[in-house]
């Protein structure tokens, strides 16, 4: 067999092989479809963290820092200091041993809210977008904190379960 | 020819090996998504044809309620089968629910106007329960107390509800309530706050007054 020959037979078969690689990440990638049956199961988040993702802060100094969310809309969710004492607030915390800790959070203010069918009680509540001005201070080096929101939110007629979500904050302390 | 055939056996074996681990990891993860359905079997919201709100499909509409034994506030055991032969409302509320709050004292007129005629309720508290630490066990009893006795509630509130709510489609949101008839069958079930005619509507269908 000559060169050229073995070099068209070789490039059929790359072709081949080409043709066949594309029909099978085709399948592979249906193959991912029922995890999204799995996780429409499950309700949408009814908050949202939005940013920042990463600081950099000087270390062993208490730090500002405005942290960002969202709630989904027609839910609210309890202030920090609901009007009910059974109700639960927002609240921000980071655990211990991460590289950085919480010195002290202010929160705003909540926003009167009263049901549709019952206004003679007024809720503290948070809708729409809301913003915490936590004071952080950090160790020196790069730490990815998986801070954590509590929280329980409400619609006009239901509530949900209190949820807690982490929120990833990739800190630096130089 | 002999390396051509070597290089298109060695590309297929190793697609074969790709379409063999997409084809273990999707039938893996159908299982997956199947068992979790089974195990929640979560109802839907539907339109009513009336124009009305929303109408709550749960998946036991027509079934047994699911068993359950759970404690009272004073620690007695109390289970479904205790009410055999009543029409039951089995509601699902928590002292952090506002709705609940307001539906509440509707629940308590309806069970007063129809227990003559074998109806009772029973509640069932989704406040979280921390059974390892006596100290905040006995303070979220006290708090459960202090609501039902704020609001004056007549019928058996248990406690730990979280531990039953999967047979009875997660309980995903509150107030939620499943109305059971004098045979142990959910006839009708709400999720959220309906009204107080909406309620008394599906009591009377657990009693049999009512189609």
């Amino acid at each position: 067999m000559s060169q050229s020959s073995s070099l068209r037979i070789s490039g059929s078969a790359m072709h081949a092989a080409g043709v066949l690689a594309l029909v099978l990440s085709s399948f592979l990638a249906l193959a991912q479809t029922p995890s999204l049956t799995a996780r429409s199961i499950f309700k949408p988040a009814a908050v949202e963290y939005l940013y920042p993702e990463q600081v950099t802060l000087p270390a062993g100094k208490a730090t500002k820092l405005a942290l960002h969310f969202r709630i989904a809309p027609g839910l609210h969710i309890n202030s920090h200091a609901p009007s009910e004492d059974e109700l639960i607030p927002t609240t921000f915390s980071i655990p211990e041993d991460s590289g950085a800790s919480l010195e002290g959070a202010v929160y705003p203010p909540g926003e009167e809210f009263t049901l549709p069918i019952d206004p003679s009680t007024k809720l503290s509540v948070y809708t729409g977008e809301f913003t915490i001005q936590a004071s952080i201070k950090a160790t020196t080096g790069d730490h990815l904190v998986e801070a954590k929101l509590r929280y329980q939110a409400c619609d006009n007629n239901a509530c949900m379960p209190p949820k807690t979500i982490t929120v990833a904050i990739d800190v630096v302390g130089k | 020819m002999k390396r051509n055939t070597l290089v298109i056996t060695a590309v297929l074996f190793i697609l074969a090996i790709f379409a063999w681990a997409g084809w273990a990891n999707w039938e893996y993860r159908k299982q997956a998504a199947e068992r979790l359905q089974a195990s929640v079997a979560q109802g839907e919201l539907t339109p009513d044809p009336a124009g009305g709100a929303p109408q709550y499909l749960s998946p036991l509409q027509g079934k047994p309620a699911p068993e359950f034994t759970l404690e009272d506030l004073s620690g007695k055991k109390v289970s479904l089968s205790d009410y055999k032969g009543k029409a039951l409302l089995i509601n699902f509320w928590a002292t952090w629910c506002g709705p609940c709050q307001i539906e509440t004292p509707w629940l308590i007129e309806l069970r007063n106007q129809y227990a003559a005629r074998g109806f009772e309720i029973v509640g069932i508290s989704e406040d979280d329960i921390d059974r390892d630490d006596a100290a905040k066990l006995s303070k979220e009893k006290r708090e459960i107390a202090q609501f039902v006795h704020k609001m004056q509630v007549p019928y058996p509130v248990l406690i730990d509800g979280d531990t039953i709510s999967k047979p009875y489609g997660g309980v995903d949101a509150l107030p939620s309530s499943f109305f059971v008839d004098r045979s142990g069958t959910v006839v009708s079930a709400q999720m959220g706050l309906t009204s107080k005619d909406e309620i008394e509507r599906n009591i009377k269908k657990a009693l049999g007054m009512e189609k």
